[in-house]
This record gives structure tokens, sequence and C-alpha cells, in this order.
């Protein structure tokens, strides 16, 4: 299979095409926006937390596959899941993603491994970890997220 | 055959042969600009302008005589009216600064166009707020073309300049400047045209246009990147305040007084980009002996025939419809996100821009985050624009 075919594999054109917990939900204890201007991806993301509990991960907005993909992805994997749980997930991603290692799945992240093709496409990664960014701000408290600098 | 003229073009990308359609965010350059630049280095690399040895005198020598090469591509009539810069950017940046600053005062209007890049409104955007001058905004239509009906109103007793793009980058829509320059002096507004994506593709006169500034970027048009020139009319260079101090720019410094250069050197402070003016006049020949005629009517053989073969690609839109046009196609296709059809091009061998080209505004009035921009040059093929189009189908086929 070609890098671009791994790339674009079936998980990820279901989740652009079938987005999970896609839109703005009704009500959200915590939010934020994540944006990549110079790249025009931009995506929101919604929670809400109780008890310091995942409750629901919903995200909306406009972007390339990979970064619509992966937010998808990220809402169903989040879930249900401790806010404490999954900071630690988070960081395991952000190894899994770093362009400067050749990891390619990290045992705990499940179907999120599947994101880590895109580092075979540098100008790319950006567009993948920009939600997982907009949610770690999110929980932190902060509106704004970008994965550009 | 000029295109094998373009070593840059002679690769492959993804073990394709390599389709460079990217050509308004750089050209590729041709061998004799690559030559220019290696000979420089080789045979007479030294610093102008200051030294009496043979080397610094024969690269003076170079360095003027592609000064000269630009003064008669662009017809300006004299040498002394072109001053070296960096692009495009310092080019409107100098004008800001120099001309426009020494004459605007708080409530002054500059005068620009929705078709700008970002370089021809930042600056302004700075200087108004120097100053408290107003920028006003020449709107366009949904075609992408300027609303001249409305030029002549926008031209008030406030109007101090006008700075307006001659080829929109994102759009490829062609302004009919020559027109808009005449009506601003009607107005008594002296104007400066952006000539970035122009000079690429357009004869280009500046006596004939009658604008008191023009500047183009070398990179756009097949020389080196990081060079460039501005036209100005001998009265505003003589009379405008320097833009940076520094070596070169003067004839005499003491610590209480500084008595200036003549110009163009008031405005080419320290060591310039000497191997980059050089291959740019070797640019500038090029292009000249191709014929700007030539390379036009090429350009629009080319313009014609991809639009044609993109308006048969199912669920394409483009942006930007202008009737006057140079072969730049910004366009999206439907379900597919631009980013993605530029990944997935690009393993066919075919490299576009994708975004919003440094023109936000542009955008934003078409309600667009962005676009896939295909930029042809004289030297692509009616078989690349295939190329293109099959890409196209095949990125398409991956998302449905």
């Amino acid at each position: 299979m070609s890098d671009l075919n791994k790339l674009y594999k079936k998980t990820v054109l279901e989740h652009n095409r079938n987005p999970r917990n896609y839109g703005v939900p009704e009500s959200w204890t915590h939010h934020s926006e994540g944006l990549n201007a110079v790249c025009g991806d931009l995506v929101h993301v919604y929670l809400t937390i109780s008890e310091d509990c995942l409750q629901a991960v919903h995200y909306a907005g406009e972007s390339c596959a990979i970064s619509m993909a992966s937010a998808s992805l990220m809402t169903e994997f989040s879930t249900g899941m401790s806010v404490e749980t999954w900071q630690k997930k988070f960081k395991l991603f952000k190894q899994l993603m770093d362009k400067n290692n050749d990891l390619q799945e990290i045992g705990g992240l499940g179907e999120i491994n599947t994101l880590s093709t895109v580092k075979k496409f540098p100008s790319r990664i950006k567009s993948a970890t920009l939600c997982w960014y907009a949610m770690a701000a999110a929980i932190d408290g902060i509106p704004n997220a970008t994965t550009e600098n | 055959m000029l295109r094998e003229q373009f070593p840059g073009l002679q690769q492959t990308v993804h073990g394709k042969p390599l389709v460079y359609l990217d050509n308004a965010a750089t050209a590729q350059r041709p061998q004799r600009v690559l030559d220019a630049i290696m000979d420089y280095y080789l045979h007479h690399n030294a610093n102008i302008h200051r030294g009496v040895h043979s080397l610094s005198e024969s690269a003076t020598a170079l360095y003027e005589q592609a000064r000269q090469s630009l003064a008669r591509l662009l017809n300006a009539p004299s040498d002394k009216n072109l001053i070296f810069v960096r692009g495009c950017t310092e080019g409107v940046n100098l004008v800001a600064q120099t001309f426009v600053r020494s004459r605007i005062q708080a409530g002054d209007e500059i005068l620009i166009s929705h078709l700008e890049h970002h370089s021809n409104i930042v600056p302004w955007q700075i200087l108004c707020e120097q100053t408290g001058a107003v920028l006003k905004v020449i709107p366009m239509n949904d075609q992408g073309e300027l609303q001249l009906d409305q030029l002549d109103q926008l031209l008030t007793e406030k109007t101090r300049f006008m700075s307006v793009v001659h080829v929109s980058n994102a759009l490829g829509t062609i302004n009919p400047v020559k027109k808009m320059i005449a009506m601003a002096h009607d107005k008594g507004v002296p104007v400066l045209v952006d000539g970035a994506q122009a000079m690429p593709h357009l004869p280009v006169d500046v006596q004939d246009l009658d604008c008191d500034f023009y500047t183009v970027s070398g990179h756009k048009m097949y020389g080196p990147t990081g060079s460039g020139v501005l036209f100005g009319k001998a009265e505003h260079l003589e009379a405008m305040p320097p833009y940076h101090g520094g070596g070169e720019m003067i004839s005499k410094v003491t610590f209480e007084s500084t008595v200036y250069n003549a110009v163009p050197a008031k405005f080419e402070a320290g060591t310039p980009h000497i191997a980059g003016g050089i291959g740019l006049g070797a640019a500038a020949e090029f292009m000249m002996e191709t014929g700007m005629s030539q390379i036009a009517d090429r350009d629009q053989q080319l313009r014609i025939y991809a639009e044609q073969a993109l308006s048969e690609v199912p669920g394409l839109k483009m942006v930007g419809t202008a009737v006057e046009k140079s072969p730049v196609f910004s366009f999206n296709i439907d379900g597919i996100h631009a980013h993605d059809i530029g990944t997935i091009i690009d393993h066919c061998g075919v490299a576009i821009r994708t975004g919003h080209h440094c023109t936000m505004p542009i955008f934003q009035y078409f309600g667009l985050a962005g676009s896939c921009r295909a930029s042809l040059a004289f030297y692509n093929t009616e078989q690349e624009v295939d190329v293109l189009v099959e890409s196209l189908l095949k990125a398409k086929a991956m998302f449905e």
C-alpha cells in the first residue's frame, strides 16, 4: 500500500464522511477553538465534564479530511474517560505524532494509532493534532489553540 | 524548446514527471539565470561601488548592466528610475514609508483594492496606524473583477495615494491599471502598481501606463528569490527621503550630519543581493529574447485550454471568473478539502498551492477558507493540464 493510500485509509475516509459526535451540542461545560490560520483549519471542541469525567465530547468546524477524521476518532476515544486518564493519553498521542521518531503505534491509543501515517507528510501533522490541542485547551479553560507555532 | 532551458522542470516527484503549476508562488529559473549567479560567485565575487580592484569593477559593471536590462524590460526612461529591492513586499513598504509617509496626515485616505495580496494591504495599515490616515478599498464583484464604476467616487479630495495590484495572485484577474491610473491622476492622486504577477505574463511599459511607481519580484519572473526592482518617476525619487540608512546611500558622513547619495543609491543602503540582482538581469534578458508578447500569447493559449479542461471535472467550482485573466485557476471541489487535494495530486507529480494564497479578504468575500490554485507559466504544456485533470479525478475517486 502506498503512503498516500495509508494516509487516506478507510478509517480516515469513513470518519471524514460520517463524523462522530459532530455538531454544536445543546450544552457544554468547556469549549475551545482550534485555528490554524495559515492552513484554514478550524475546529471547535465542546466538552461536558462532570465529576472529573468527560461525559460528552463534540466537535464542529471546517477542515481537511485528516483534521476531521482525527477529531472524530478523538471524540469516540475520549468519551467516558476521566480527565486525568485523557491527559495521560494526550501525552502518548503527542509522542505518537512526533516526527522525530518512527513510532507507528503506542499501546493504549487503540484506533488513534491509525493517524501515525501522517508523519510521512510533515506539512499535514498540524492538521491531525489541532483538535487534540484544542481539547487540551478546553480542559484547561483556554479559549483558543493552534498547532502552527 | 524553451522548456528545456529550465532544469527545475526536468525532475520527478514520487516517481512521476514533475508538473509544476505553482508558478504564482514562485517560478522556475532558466539555466542562464543560474549560470549568471554562478558566474558572479566564481569569477567576479567582490563588493560593488566601492573597490578599485578589477573584481569590484567587473562586479559593479554586471550589477549595473542588470539594472539597465530591467529598465529596458519595463521601458523605464532611465536605469536611474530603478531601485533594487528584495521583492514587491519591500517595494511597497519603501513607497509607503518614504514617498507617502512624507505627504500624509491624519484623516487623509489611501486607496487599495479588494484583490490585493497581504503585502499590499499590511504596509498601508501600518502607515495608517502611524499617521491616522484611513484605508479605503475598491470593491470587487462575484467574478473577482474590481467595480470600477465606484472608483471615481472613492477618489476623494482626501485621497493621497492609490496602490493597486496589476494581476491578482489568487484569482488571476488582470486589472485595467492604465485606465485606473488615468482616473487617479485626474484627481491628482499618485499610483503604485504591484506587478508581481503581471511581469511574468504581460508586457509592462511603465511610461505607457504613466504609473508613479511599479514594483516587480524577481522570483516570480524566473529570477532569483530575494530580488526585485521598484520603478519610480524621477521627480518622486529625487524628492523622497531615504528608506534605510547605511553604507552606499551616503555621499558624506560626519557625526553632525549626512549628505545622501544620488538616486538610486540613496535607496540602496548596505551591500545588496549582488548575485540576485545579476541573476534578475539575466531573467530580464531571457524574457526580452523570448519576447513578452510571445509569452503573453502562449499564456492565453494555456489559459483557454485549462479553463475548458477544468470545467469538465465534475463538482469543480472556479473562484474568480474575470473576463481578463492570466492562467491562474482558483477552485474547490465539492466534498474534498483543498489540502487533501494538494496532498493527493502531489503523488501524481502535480504541484499546486492550497490555502488562502495570502489574500484572506478575497476568500472572506466568497465565504471560503481557501482554495486550490493551479498557476501556469508559458513553459507549461497542454499535456500537463491533462495530468492535472486526471489527478483531480483520482482525488475525487478516493473520496467517493
